[in-house]
């Protein structure tokens, strides 16, 4: 099947900019990611990564992971970060791996 | 007590004035740090859902309840979680209930029944025979059956049950069990007698301004300028007072401004403005004299969530001059000279009363204290701030002094604990209803209470 011609082709599907004080990693943004791959659209990527090499699909996994796994609790309201802390403090003993590359990169989800 | 030790020294209200009066110096302040620091709020985000409280309530009381499942029914029973059992075998499961209750009221069905419903009235009970209680863990849940009153536990609270899974799904429990008290604080009271005056519900604003002579008669003795010298040498001992809540009316909330035209209601002032004026006049009085915690109430101009944070300094500005005044949290903890007070005003115990079948305000508190956990129906039908990170209504440490305000009766009562806690649980009656209010020796932890009658005798027994 061809390449239908859609309006999308036209008027690109932005995603919705966010404010500055963003905190990162919200749950939200991975759902949006998943979109991306479900429908063949034009998706601009947020001009703020655009300024830094692209995350690596390994390190999403590995987020993703952490967010899906149900022992450390609800994953959504609250940054992986403040999710991380709070593993820690219940006893859980969430990876370390996690922690750090949170912390490297702190503005990026 | 108190009149007991008025009673034998000398000078009666009969005789005639001493030409030098005799001044009594009240006991210095020692030892005061509040530490109800996990109940202010910081940054107040709304947008979480409050799965997390609830998830953090599990993993938080999970290890004490396992524990004490193990010393109770042995060592090496089968601690399992609901996704891993099995039909007919004879496990513990820790979990949070859920009580299903038909009659609880909910906003969803008041809206989906396409407007015609109207909403169902306020119960003095929510419970029914038909209600069913539902053990959840982090991933599923299950219904109970068994060795369980369904009609006496509430929504919220964390237990442990030990029993086996039947074949149609549901758990037959055989015994359960929870959290227990805490772990004891030591104990570093004072040694001779130093009392701290609880009272709640003092009501103001409210139409009928009976209680405002009791008002005035408890603000008289705490300062000493009622009865003779024996009486005032014992209100010299009194080192705190405590103002548990509601102090003003529930005829201050009524909200008929809102329904009325805009031209009728000008120049109206809402009701809770007079009735704080009336406060601040208290509250002066008082804290010139002893120091003073204000802790709000259900009716109090501040936040409707669970923790309450204390009422703003600018309502109160002829009392919030001087040092002595407070204002608390609720629920509120503090050490007062080495004993750990621990307070509220009273909405968590009234809640459960509705939705449980426990009559008596004690025995609920006493409840809530063996169950660890001040407020167990706190996001389910009492509003509560959506915490994250933990709860702070787990009760961590057995406190001294456990009180809740607004309560029909006072009663009181000392518990004994297996490790040796002593906690003295107090129920502070609504002082608008009853006039009474409590006096506790800290000392040795007894509780006596105070009535101030305007008719009748004056009796201070």
């Amino acid at each position: 099947m061809g390449q239908p011609r859609r309006i999308t082709d036209s008027f690109p599907r932005r995603l919705r900019r966010r404010g500055p004080g963003r905190p990162p990693g919200k749950l939200k943004d991975k759902k949006d990611k998943k979109d991306k791959d479900k429908v063949q659209v034009k998706v601009e990527d947020c001009p703020r990564s655009a300024s830094q090499p692209a995350p690596d699909p390994a390190l999403l996994e590995m987020l993703r992971h952490f967010d899906l796994s149900w022992e450390y609790g609800p994953c959504t309201g609250i940054t992986r970060l403040q999710r991380w802390e709070r593993a820690q403090e219940l006893g859980l003993s969430p990876p370390g791996p996690i922690r750090d590359a949170l912390l490297e990169h702190r503005d990026n989800p | 007590m108190f009149s007991e030790q008025a009673a034998p020294t000398a000078q009666g209200l009969l005789a005639p004035p001493s030409g030098e009066p005799p001044t009594f110096p009240r006991v210095p302040v020692s030892g005061y740090s509040d530490c109800s620091q996990p109940f202010q709020l910081g940054e107040r985000s709304f947008s979480r859902q409050y799965a997390h409280i609830y998830a953090v309530r599990l993993a938080g009381m999970r290890p004490g309840l396992e524990r004490r499942a193990r010393s109770r029914w042995g060592k090496d029973i089968a601690l399992r979680k609901l996704s891993e059992l099995q039909a007919g075998e004879k496990c513990c499961v820790v979990g949070t209930l859920f009580k299903d209750m038909q009659l609880q009221p909910s906003i969803l069905q008041e809206i989906s029944e396409e407007h015609n419903l109207v909403p169902q009235p306020p119960l003095p009970k929510y419970i029914q025979p038909s209600d069913e209680l539902i053990l959840e863990d982090e991933l599923q849940r299950i219904k109970l059956e068994g060795a369980i009153d369904v009609q006496r536990l509430v929504t919220g609270t964390i237990l442990a049950v030990y029993g086996s899974e039947q074949e149609d799904g549901r758990f037959l429990v055989e015994d359960h069990c929870f959290a227990d008290l805490p772990p004891p604080l030591p104990w570093d009271g004072p040694s001779s007698d130093r009392f701290v005056l609880l009272a709640s519900g003092l009501g103001l604003g409210s139409v009928s301004g009976e209680a405002l002579l009791s008002t005035q008669l408890l603000v008289d003795v705490v300062t000493g300028q009622l009865g003779a010298e024996g009486e005032q040498s014992c209100a010299a001992h009194i080192t705190r007072v405590i103002l548990a809540g509601n102090l003003l009316s529930q005829n201050t909330q009524s909200r008929d401004t809102i329904n009325k035209a805009k031209y009728l209601t000008k120049k109206t002032q809402a009701a809770s403005v007079e009735a704080v004026k009336m406060l601040d006049e208290i509250l002066l009085q008082l804290c010139t004299s002893v120091p003073v915690d204000v802790m709000p109430g259900e009716f109090d101009p501040t936040n409707y969530t669970l923790p309450q944070q204390p009422l703003h300094r600018c309502m109160l500005p002829l009392a919030s001059a001087y040092a002595t005044l407070r204002l608390v949290t609720n629920p509120y903890q503090a050490n007062l000279d080495g004993v750990r007070f621990l307070g509220t005003s009273g909405q968590n115990i009234s809640d459960i009363f509705k939705y449980s079948s426990m009559d008596d305000y004690l025995e609920i508190l006493e409840w809530t204290l063996l169950a660890g956990h001040i407020s167990p129906t706190a996001p389910d039908t009492l509003g509560c701030y959506p915490f994250y990170k933990s709860d702070p209504f787990i009760l961590t440490e057995c406190p001294h002094v456990y009180f809740c305000g607004n309560a029909p009766h006072f009663q009181s009562k000392l518990l004994q604990g297996k490790e040796g806690q002593r906690v003295l649980l107090v129920t502070v009656p609504d002082f608008s209803a009853t006039q009474t209010a409590c006096l506790i020796n800290l000392r040795d932890l007894t509780c006596q209470p105070i009535t101030f009658s305007g008719f009748g005798a004056d009796s201070e027994d």
